[in-house]
């Protein structure tokens, strides 16, 4: 195959992958530009590493754990075939520990399809296969002969083989299947699907995904297109079928590369057809044929380096012994110290075989192939006054460097030291060897609070230098960022509201700052598209949660990755929003158990579940002596102290008075006692663990302080978090303003106040969406300076920006968005930055497919909360904006091209006034 | 010796377009903490330099040992950065303020890569209550959040109060002052301004028999052993205060109504009996009594212009006249002498430390096109277009070793009212080359207490190019620092300033191809030949 076609890999799913943990950070230095496979580390496992080392319990404890236990076996069973075994044996282990090894590789491999004919000369075969390892799943569908455009069908129910699933009412998803045959010695993955040659199928299509990464498999940014009729644009559809049919020859098995041909022509953007397509058009009838596609899949490989030290009896002399698993050649990058410093030094020789000196700096030593040719291993002599080894790995024939956890590998080597280790660890066998290590470095002087510092230090030089900017990746970045982004917020709002503290804070400080706070996001990794799983009726069946259950599968093939659940509670009204007792979680939705399901289905199709949480009232379930419900009942069996004193209502409440809007239907919480606080910390803790919530949507934030929802949030530590804070947008004699400054702020305050752990719904976008498409004032969509006017132009990580939800639209809409024009709306906010929320009404609807088409877009193009934008027009009736430089989009009737500069825009979806590109 | 270097020093070694470049210090020195970076193995980067026949001198480094903070990085390009902390960020009452904001103020700011922040020590809260007695505790405590963080720290000692930070005098410097009004600078019309002492009383024992030198240089004392286990490792720099807001200059403005666009020409200072006395002295000696018996009688008001009265005037105004060099030469020399009193002081008082001394020199620069600057003549600045006032005062912070901070970068011209006939950027190039006439290393610094729309496009300019400042001071953290319209801006700032490096793993494989001679890199003078 000379012509190489790049596959592009949709990574999105991967970014959600962990919850394992990974030690990505030990590639944190990756490669220079050229070396294909990238080794940077992917920002949740990053930041997953971060959070460990805030947590208090030391940067290696995650690391090490487990992985040290079953190393200490390994260490021992392998150094039976080394050479130094005789001088090990006879000495004191002084200290042996497994590090675990985490780097990428680019595993390549191809797709293949093939067409043949079936054994009976009627019916067709195609096959799609795959040579890499993975869980295959091909998505597909076909076309009929009358279709015009680029619909998919899902396939008529004898043609799916085995273990499809069908995804609504348009493709199919069926497994590849580990094929007895083998190409080339690696293993094949395929799937067969028989055609029958009476039928009027025109075109299969189909995408690869790759289930354990996330990642999908798409020719040359589209899908796979196969053929079973000539021309399809022809106007003689009927004619067509029946006669391809008959005049298909028998060429069984004929290896055709026309379609090879088709790959290498020019690329024909303006045909609906994809090459594949459009090569076969000029052969009038349908050959068996077999293609091939190279796919590169990067995969992470997990090695290790074992480490024993011990002393040789004979010439007092410390022995490391190194060894590894790592597959080619492999160099160790050497140094000793002579104290805590961990300065390199080199030591005096000799030195193992294949050493040379680097810069004077270092040795390099080319580890020796072990016997059994199963790794590597050196063994290195050190005199007794140097306190530690230190080494990086290096395989040989790549610029990949391992280290650890993105320092340079430290073993104590001085005796005492690990002699007193060891026997610490001993008397504490309670721990599993990881702490040995961790032990290690404390004794090792860099003490804890240096660790961080100097894992920020190795970031901060990241971010900082513009060379290694361009080898690291973006995700990396945007996660150091993004935790920037959340102190300032943090120092903003505290400077903001300062009531100057005096000392009894101050001393506080002191210790809170000694184990920095434990991080928890609240605000995902940036790649979220959030379906709201629920309108206003959803109640109406008793069953929704087994009616969503069915429509999981689905959202995720959409590409959503988080979905909204109704509220969960028993509540006085169907909906949910009146909770009652929080505790029973039996509701018109259906039962815990039927509730717990559907969270497991959600997390098995790797979607993240928010739990709708209503905090700010609660409705009573008695009476007080005067008559007035708020008596709370059920395991959270509150008194009128637990309702606000100034709720006009409910006025016996004893509480403080409201930090903030009143909700009027129920009593309202008191969220500044502390009792109230706890129990409810307490129920969003139990709704975690017990039913797996990701996270939270919360109701109606405006009724109190946000304060108290970072309370809630660092109690709860959500993976995503989105409020409500939903007021009126400013008007000017009914007409609504230009300048919604005021409005963004209210909500920019909220999330302030939270700390940014949380996200809000951007109230501010919608409404100006409304008066821009209802009025046709598209200028309003670019605020004075040229940025976005709704919270997403000013925050835009935290912005989940809608177009409906249950409230503003479904059955009540209290505030629906022009009608016909949601397209529009949708194509402004899944092209954008912020975190776009669809709501359910419209996923099941006509508008699906466009949908579906907008999320790809946005997927395929990574764009992400934190994308940059370029609003290139607004103007009356046309806005158009450019996304990362990837993506140009317009909406409004008004006409607009992206100029082609050096990228080059392509048109890839086009609606009822939108438009959207990508450059080719 | 401190590892901030390691970073520069490969920012040096990658400017390859320079025929010739010392190599300060690269990070070899025993005990320098180096235990993060790769900085071990990315010594002699020099491929760059290789086909070109470049010629690397390593500069001998035993030098260092005598004055490490001497050599901090004088090839440097890149700047350090330090934010200022909130002027009261230690309390009045001796607390720590906002401590929770600070503390995730500073992370953000390590993460940011900045290299450190800049605390105000208030002479009016160490040392409230009475003579030599010291409370440091407030300060203790935050320089040791910043210590944990692993911030550098920049302190500035103030012996000067601020209303702004409602941080007055010590108590009883206050009262001492009631008693005897003329430790502060007055004006003609027997205003006075309390938040400084007047630089007459330098040298006079005013203070329960102490005189205030003495009082300032005890403080430093004081300062030097509390801090003794950060100074030279989390303390890298010291700024001497020198008067108001801790510049070196008169209270020339202090009548200024807030209220006019355009700011008068000040008024100045020099009627406290002290100053009066010493003007009487200085007319007897020189042979005209009678000029000694007051200031310029036709010097305009705080608000007024140049042209108000006849002592400013562009043409014919008194002020080049022989009485006006008089009472000019007089009124600046001051200024001098005080200054040198005070860095003379700080540079015996930490000379022995690994710190840096800095002092703060105003840009005066209203009024700077006109003939007479009288601005800056009030200021204490004799600058005119005639005469050079800057060079006697770089030359005397070269004398001590001592680096200039230069406020306003981030002002430009276009941004100054026309009427007003300023020129911050010409004031400021004026400085700056006086400095570079004398060796003065300068450190820039923002005007106000957040830099506005175009502000970081100015400070960008001069932080880079040849003369880039070494470091800069940007002014200041608090609640609009972190609001979400202004820190997206800083840390664009931030960002840019940092120098393009090659990432130390990227050198490592081509120096590798290289295979190249290793040049050994002891302490010691080495010569490198890479031809």
């Amino acid at each position: 195959m000379s012509s190489a076609v790049s596959t592009e890999p949709l990574l999105h799913r991967s970014f959600r992958e962990i919850s394992r943990p990974r030690f990505r950070s030990s590639t944190l230095r990756p490669s220079p530009p050229p070396a294909s496979l990238s080794c940077a580390p992917k920002s949740p496992s990053f930041r997953h590493a971060r959070r460990r080392c805030a947590s208090g319990s030391g940067p290696r404890r995650g690391g090490w754990g487990g992985a040290g236990a079953g190393a200490l076996l390994r260490v021992r069973a392998s150094s039976s075939g080394a050479a130094v075994v005789e001088a090990l044996e006879s000495a004191d282990v002084l200290f042996q520990e497994a590090f675990p090894l985490q780097r990428t590789e680019t595993a390549k491999g191809k797709i293949f399809v093939r067409l043949d004919q079936g054994k009976d000369g009627q019916n067709w075969q195609l096959t799609v296969g795959c040579t890499l390892a993975g869980k295959w799943i091909l998505h597909w569908g076909i076309s009929h002969v009358d279709d015009v455009g680029s619909e998919w069908d899902q396939p008529p129910a004898e043609m799916r083989p085995p273990g499809s699933i069908p995804i609504k009412d348009y493709a199919i998803e069926t497994p590849l299947q580990k094929s007895s045959t083998s190409m080339d010695g690696d293993e094949v993955y395929e799937v067969n699907i028989s055609i029958k040659s009476n039928s009027n199928i025109a075109a299969i299509n189909f995408v690869l995904k790759d289930e354990e990464s996330g990642s999908w498999y798409q020719h040359r940014g589209r899908d796979f297109k196969v053929p079973l009729m000539d021309s399809l644009q022809d106007d003689s559809n009927i004619v067509g079928s029946k006669r391809g049919f008959d005049l298909w020859p028998g060429a069984l098995g004929q290896l055709s590369n026309i379609l090879l041909k088709g790959e290498a022509s020019d690329y024909k953007d303006k045909d609906a057809s994809t090459d594949l397509e459009a090569s076969k058009q000029e052969v009038r009838c349908l050959e068996g044929f077999y293609v091939e596609q190279p796919i590169v899949k990067v995969v992470s490989i997990r090695n290790s380096v074992n480490i024993s030290v011990k002393i040789c009896p004979k010439t007092a002399k410390t022995l490391v012994y190194l060894e590894t698993d790592l597959p080619r050649d492999v160099i160790v990058h050497w140094g000793v110290c002579r104290d805590d410093s961990k300065k390199w030094e080199i030591p005096a020789a000799p030195y193992p075989p294949e050493t040379e000196i680097f810069k004077n700096k270092a040795l390099r030593t080319l580890l020796q192939p072990k016997e059994q040719g199963n790794g590597f291993w050196g063994s290195f002599a050190l005199d007794e006054e140097f306190v530690g080894f230190l080494f990086v790995l290096k395989l040989k024939e790549e610029d990949v460097w391992l280290n650890c956890m993105g320092e340079d590998f430290y073993i104590p080597v001085s005796s005492t030291r690990s002699s007193s280790l060891i026997r610490q660890k001993e008397s504490d066998s309670t721990e599993t060897s990881g702490k040995t290590m961790e032990t290690n470095t404390e004794v090792s002087s860099t003490a804890y609070t240096d660790d961080i510092i100097n894992e920020i230090r190795n970031l901060v030089s990241d971010i900082s230098s513009e060379k290694s900017r361009k080898t690291k990746t973006k995700e990396a970045q945007e996660s150091i960022l993004q935790e920037i982004e959340k102190l300032a917020a943090e120092a903003y709002s505290i400077f903001r509201s300062s009531l100057p503290t005096f000392s009894a804070e101050a001393v506080l400080e002191q210790e809170a700052l000694e184990p920095p706070p434990h991080i928890c996001s609240g605000t995902g990794t940036g790649f979220e598209i959030l379906c709201q799983g629920f309108n206003w009726e959803s109640n109406k069946s008793g069953r929704w949660y087994k009616e969503l259950m069915e429509k999981a599968s689905q959202l995720a093939s959409l590409g959503f990755t988080v979905v909204w659940l109704p509220p969960p509670t028993d509540s006085v009204s169907p909906e949910g929003y009146m909770p009652r007792d929080l505790y029973n979680l039996n509701s018109r939705y259906g039962t815990i158990d039927e509730l717990k399901d559907l969270v497991k289905k959600f997390h098995e199709v790797n979607i993240r579940v928010l739990g709708d949480v209503v905090l700010n009232h609660r409705c009573a379930q008695y009476q007080n002596q005067n008559g007035i419900w708020n008596i709370f009942g059920g395991r959270l069996n509150w008194d009128d102290r637990a309702v606000v004193a100034d709720d006009p209502h409910f006025q016996v409440g004893r509480g403080n008075k409201s930090s903030g809007d009143n909700f009027h239907a129920a009593p309202n919480i008191d969220h500044s006692q502390d009792f109230v606080r706890k129990d409810l910390k307490e129920w969003l803790h139990w709704l975690r663990s017990e039913i797996g919530y990701d996270g939270w949507r919360l109701d109606f934030v405006r009724g109190f302080w946000g304060g108290y929802v970072k309370d809630y949030l660092d109690a709860s530590e959500p993976y995503f978090a989105v409020g409500e804070y939903w007021d009126s947008l400013s008007y000017t004699y009914g007409e609504m303003d230009h300048n919604q400054d005021a409005h963004r702020q209210r909500i920019i305050d909220w999330i302030n106040a939270t700390n940014g752990t949380a996200g809000a719904f951007d109230v501010t976008t919608k409404g100006i969406l409304h008066a821009a498409l209802e009025r046709c004032e598209y200028w309003r969509l670019s605020d004075q300076k040229g940025k976005p006017p709704g919270v997403v132009g000013w925050w835009p990580s935290r912005a989940v920006t809608f177009v409906e939800n249950h409230d503003t639209g479904s059955t009540q809409g209290h505030w629906r968005f022009p009608s016909g024009k949601e397209m529009q709306g949708y194509a402004y906010i899944l092209t954008h930055p912020g975190t776009p929320a669809v709501f359910y009404d419209h996923i099941f609807s006509h508008y699906q497919s466009e949908i579906g088409s907008l999320i790809s877009i946005r997927n395929r193009n990574k764009i992400h909360c934190r994308s940059t934008i370029k609003i290139t027009k607004a103007e009356r009736d046309v806005y158009a904006a450019i996304i990362d430089d990837k993506v140009a989009m317009k909406i409004g009737p008004g006409y607009y091209e992206p100029q082609s500069g050096p990228q080059k825009w392509s048109p890839v979806l086009e609606g009822r006034d939108y438009k959207v590109w990508e450059t080719s | 010796m401190e590892v901030s270097v390691i970073g520069s020093s490969q920012a040096n070694i990658l400017k390859t377009d320079l025929a010739c470049r010392e190599l300060g210090l690269l990070s070899f020195k025993n005990g320098s903490r180096v235990s993060w970076g790769k900085s071990q193995i990315s010594f002699g980067r020099s491929c760059g330099l290789r086909n070109s026949g470049v010629r690397l001198t390593l500069k001998a480094v035993q030098t260092e040992a005598i004055r490490p903070q001497k050599i901090s990085r004088p090839q440097s390009h890149g700047v350090r950065l330090y934010v200022g902390l909130p002027l009261d960020a230690v309390s009045y009452c001796n607390a720590v303020n906002h401590a929770k904001a600070i503390a995730a103020g500073l992370k953000a700011l390590k993460l940011l890569g900045v290299e450190g922040v800049e605390l105000p020590i208030w002479w009016g809260v160490v040392e409230k209550e009475a003579m030599g007695k010291y409370d440091w505790s407030g300060y203790l405590a935050l320089v040791e959040m910043v210590h944990k963080v692993g911030l550098k720290l920049h302190v500035s000692l103030c012996f000067h109060g601020s209303k702004h930070a409602k941080i007055p005098l010590p108590e009883w410097v206050i009262k001492i002052g009631e008693q005897n009004p003329s430790i502060f600078f007055t004006d003609r019309t027997g205003q006075q301004y309390k938040e400084c002492l007047s630089l007459a009383v330098d040298e006079v024992p005013v203070l329960e028999g102490k005189t205030p030198v003495e009082v300032y240089n005890d403080f430093c004392e004081s300062f030097k052993s509390s801090f003794s286990s950060f100074i030279g490792s989390t303390i890298d720099g010291i700024s001497m205060g020198l008067g108001p807001d801790g510049e070196l200059r008169y209270p020339s403005h202090q009548g200024l109504s807030r209220s006019s666009k355009v700011p008068g020409v000040g008024e100045f200072q020099c009627y406290d009996k002290s100053m009066l006395a010493l003007l009487k002295e200085h007319g007897e000696t020189t042979g005209n009594p009678l000029w000694g018996l007051g200031g310029p009688h036709d010097a305009p008001a705080y608000d007024a212009s140049p042209s108000s009265n006849s002592f400013f005037k562009d043409d014919g105004g008194s002020w080049e006249s022989p009485y006006g060099d008089f009472f000019l030469s007089w009124y600046s020399s001051l200024l001098v002498r005080h200054a040198d009193r005070l860095l003379s002081l700080a540079s015996s008082a930490f000379g022995d430390s690994e710190v840096a001394i800095y002092s703060k020199v105003p840009l005066v620069h209203q009024w700077y096109k006109t003939r007479s600057h009288p601005a800056e003549l009030t200021a204490g600045f004799y600058n005119t277009q005639n005469r050079d006032g800057y060079e006697v005062i770089a030359e005397m912070f070269a004398q001590h070793s001592c680096k200039m901070i230069l406020p306003g970068m981030d002002l430009s011209d276009e941004g100054q009212l026309q009427e007003g006939l300023s020129s911050p950027e010409q004031l400021l190039g004026q400085i700056w080359s006086a400095c570079k006439k004398h060796g003065v290393e300068v450190s820039g610094e923002n005007s106000s207490d957040a830099v506005a729309h175009g502000g970081f496009e100015q400070i960008r300019k001069h932080l880079s190019g040849e003369d880039a400042a070494h470091s800069f001071f940007y002014q200041r953290m608090g609640a609009y620092f972190f609001s979400p319209e202004h820190f997206p801006s800083f840390t664009q700032l931030v960002r840019n300033m940092k120098q393009p490096q090659m990432h130390t793993d990227d050198l490592l494989s081509e120096e590798e191809k290289a295979k190249e001679p290793v040049a050994a890199t002891s302490e010691s003078g080495i010569q490198m030949q890479t031809a």
